[in-house]
């Protein structure tokens, strides 16, 4: 009897733990780039970093971060998490809330911490990814450098629930590492609407490193209210650089 | 009828004085020749504390030292720290909550020389009232002191006996105060000078003189005092105590064998001390929000840990993390020194919790529906305070006043239970209010204490203090709308600067947008602007702030900065400044 009821229970526990209709992949809305990934999208479960191509860059990269963290929210349920310790942003001052709701982001489902070393970060890192929340995202700013065995322990940590794992590395991220995918961000100038008003934010976006993938570079643009990149086709769809400066005045 | 332990302890500043030293053996005092601590005074520096050979020698507190030095040749001085005094005795204090979870340290008007222990119901977890006096002088004489012990009913009654009885652990019994009080003189009512110096003159020298007088004659000579403290010694009217930290809804204690040292064993020990503590809360269908573990060391220290939990709970084993994760982040401030000889646990705050069904098939490791509350409170508990927050717009066009932290509300787990929702300004009254309540009480009288199997002590109050919503940081109820009607529509950066930068700026015109600037001393060439988005300052803050014009600059390089100009051209003598407010994504 004893066995039959732990199978019973094993069966149960494999339903309930089913979470229907949860994607393992975050679509990016992008043919182009999903044809150099494994699969449609970012793979769920894994860690994929995030670098800046230059330290000015890294607000730019943040937003590509926060952007993903926006299409995760969409599709995921649970709150998303990022950790960051105290330094990694320090020179770019503090997340706004406002910044972020624009970027296509459910503050109310976001939760912040903030530690104040990065060894302090990992580990909030890897104990979110372990609970029992099944975060809809987990992203974090780690400055210091990533070495392979810490990058598999989140690896393995991301699987647990099958959670999204993204991390803003420094600039100077290179080498060895179980990350899935690594991108590489650089500010683009964004696309005007026909008042010469911003109206969408743009990223020159390199895939570095894909495993089971292959590198790509792209222009992409964010559509924040459906929560999908665009290709910026050529140059003839940027935004005429040269003559809006006196237009405001 | 509460019981009330007096805990006089004899020239205090003198005894701290002595143990501070045992530390620092340099620069010693010799306890045996005659001591005094002087603190400035009228006419000069005068004798704030003295010991027995300087009694002996016929010094008396509030001589001039000048004086003094005259009659006493060898007389050793150091200068008197009522602050350090104070902070000494509260330590006392706290180590004293090993007995009980009320204790108070005397007022100014007491002497602000000893404690005042609220022992009802707890007697008889240490064989009684005499054996607990007993233990509790042979700990504070190991400790080096000098206590004169009372008992009676009313703090009054056995202040009075602690200080003017004739024995130094006296015990009165229930109801016998007034016949204790009879031969003792009238200061050990605790009057002003000025009334004691009245009634000496009216030829009042013992309390009992006063006791059966009639009240009409000297309620209307003595503006209350006189009256009033006899009622409070007598029991007829109420002395409040102040306890130095709010009583427990619920706690558990425990009295070690042998003292402990490493963290395992205390860990050990909470969970042994929660798990009667969580049976209890079952019953009352609460969890605790807040809790304190209090571990006693040998030496009179108190270890004393705080540990707020997102949501209520009971859990033993995760309240018993949280406890690991607190002491992990104590690191090398967790001393034991000689080790704990007791530990407690106080539950300080709990709310409603109803039961829940587990999931079946799930056992043991079941998958919380809680489980975000409890990631919060590992995360906090090992990254200290304030670490995980939320953001949380607030109704303003200035910028950095338009959003706020907050601790995070853990709603998104599905069956987290709401309390109806608490309005920010009014939180901070109610919990006044509500520990108002807490400390006036005290222990009900009819409060049930029961000895646990083991040497795990359960005390409780009766009626549970059950709060909803007034948890310390966290609002419960707390919607979070960023959807708002009035949420700018204007861009806002990514990251705001926590400081306005003061930067350079090239503008064509005056009025116009930025075509260059310099920040960081990095030159930005200006591609293209949008704005200006005039914010004027909220006039009903009287700040002396400007008008900003805000520009959304986009570099060459396609970076964008958030920079506005601070205040207007042709009105007053200053010329407008630049200031980077923050970056875009």
């Amino acid at each position: 009897l004893a066995a039959r009821l732990a199978e019973i229970r094993q069966s149960v526990a494999k339903l309930e733990r089913a979470h229907p209709g949860v994607p393992t992949y975050l679509t990016l809305g992008v043919p182009q780039m999903h044809r150099h990934l494994p699969g449609p999208g970012l793979a769920c479960g894994v860690l994929h970093e995030v670098a800046a191509a230059a330290h000015g860059d890294r607000p730019a990269a943040l937003g590509f971060l926060f952007a993903l963290t926006a299409v995760a929210q969409h599709v995921r349920p649970g709150p998303a998490v990022f950790v960051a310790a105290r330094r990694a942003l320090a020179d770019f001052g503090k997340l706004y809330g406002h910044g972020l709701r624009q970027l296509g982001l459910d503050v109310g489902r976001l939760i912040l911490v903030e530690t104040r070393t990065h060894k302090d970060a990992l580990w909030a890192i890897e104990e979110t990814l372990r609970s029992d929340v099944a975060a809809g995202m987990v992203a974090g700013a780690v400055e210091h450098s990533l070495d392979l065995t810490t990058s598999r322990r989140l690896n393995l940590a991301a699987g647990v629930h099958a959670t999204p794992l993204m991390l803003l590395r420094g600039t100077k991220a290179a080498g060895i590492s179980a990350a899935a995918t690594r991108w590489r961000i650089a500010a683009a100038p964004a696309a005007r609407d026909r008042f010469g008003d911003f109206a969408q934010w743009r990223w020159h976006v390199v895939l570095e490193r894909a495993r089971n993938g292959r590198p790509g570079e792209w222009l992409i643009e964010w559509n924040h209210v459906a929560h999908r990149f665009r290709l910026v086709e050529g140059v003839a769809d940027r935004a005429p650089v040269a003559s809006t400066g006196l237009r405001a005045g | 009828m509460s019981r009330i332990v007096s805990v006089w302890l004899k020239a205090w500043p003198i005894a701290r004085l002595l143990r501070a030293q045992a530390c620092a053996p340099a620069d010693a005092v010799d306890p045996g020749r005659p001591l005094v601590l002087v603190a400035p005074g009228k006419g000069g520096a005068c004798i704030f504390a003295l010991n027995r050979a300087a009694q002996r020698g016929g010094l008396v507190i509030g001589e001039l030292l000048s004086n003094a030095r005259s009659k006493v040749l060898d007389l050793q001085t150091r200068d008197a720290d009522p602050a350090a005094d104070a902070a000494a005795l509260r330590k006392l204090a706290l180590w004293c909550l090993r007995y009980t979870p009320i204790v108070a340290s005397w007022d100014e008007i007491s002497g602000a020389d000893g404690l005042f222990l609220n022992i009802t119901g707890c007697a008889h977890l240490f064989g009684g009232e005499k054996q607990m006096l007993a233990d509790l002088a042979a700990r504070l004489r190991s400790f080096g002191l000098v206590p004169r012990l009372a008992i009676a009913d009313t703090a009054g009654a056995a202040w009075a006996l602690a200080r003017y009885g004739d024995s130094d652990h006296a015990i009165i019994p229930v109801g016998a105060q007034s016949e204790a009080l009879k031969r003792l003189p009238l200061a050990a009512l605790r009057l002003s000078e000025a009334t004691q110096l009245l009634m000496r003159r009216l030829g009042f020298r013992r309390i009992g003189e006063l006791i059966d007088q009639p009240r009409a004659p000297f309620a209307a000579r003595f503006d209350g005092e006189l009256l009033a403290r006899l009622d409070q010694a007598l029991g007829h009217a109420p002395e409040p105590l102040a306890p130095i930290v709010s009583p427990p809804v619920y706690r558990s204690q425990a009295l070690f064998a042998e003292p402990i040292f490493s963290q395992e064993h205390v860990l050990e020990a909470a969970t042994r001390l929660l798990k009667p503590l969580a049976k209890d809360l079952v019953r009352k269908a609460v969890g605790a929000r807040l809790l304190r573990l209090l571990l006693f060391r040998v030496d009179g220290g108190v270890l004393s840990l705080d540990l707020g939990l997102a949501a209520p709970s009971r859990d033993v084993r995760h309240i018993v993390q949280l406890i690991g994760l607190r002491l992990y982040r104590l690191g090398g401030e967790f001393e034991a020194d000689f080790g704990f000889e007791a530990a407690a646990v106080h539950v300080l705050v709990a709310e409603r919790l109803a039961e829940r069904q587990s999931l079946l098939g799930m056992g043991e490791e079941c998958i919380a529906p809680d489980g975000l509350a409890r990631l919060i409170d590992r995360l906090q508990q090992r990254l200290g305070p304030g670490a995980v927050h939320q953001l949380i717009p607030y109704q303003s066009h200035i910028p950095e006043r338009a959003v706020r932290s907050a601790p995070p509300s853990p709603r998104a787990s599905p069956t987290f239970q709401r309390t109806p929702s608490v309005r920010g300004e009014d939180r901070g009254e109610r919990q006044e209010q509500a520990q108002a309540q807490v400390s006036s009480r005290g222990l009900s009288p009819g409060s049930r204490v029961r000895q646990a199997p083991s040497d795990i002590v359960l005390a409780k109050l009766d009626r549970a203090e059950i709060a909803d919503g007034w948890i310390p940081g966290i609002k419960p109820g707390m919607t979070v709308a960023w959807e708002a009607p009035r949420a700018p529509s204007a861009p806002r950066p990514l990251l705001l600067l926590p400081q306005p930068e003061a930067i350079e700026v090239v503008a064509l015109i005056p009025e116009g947008p930025p075509r260059q600037f310099r920040w960081r001393g990095v030159l930005h060439q200006v591609a293209a602007t949008q704005g200006p988005e005039r914010i004027a300052p909220e006039w009903w803050h009287r700040t002396g702030e400007v008008e900003r014009d805000y520009y959304l600059a986009e570099d060459r390089e396609g970076r964008r900065f958030w920079l506005y100009r601070a205040g207007l051209y042709g009105r007053g003598d200053a010329a407008p400044q630049w200031f980077m407010h923050g970056v875009f994504g």
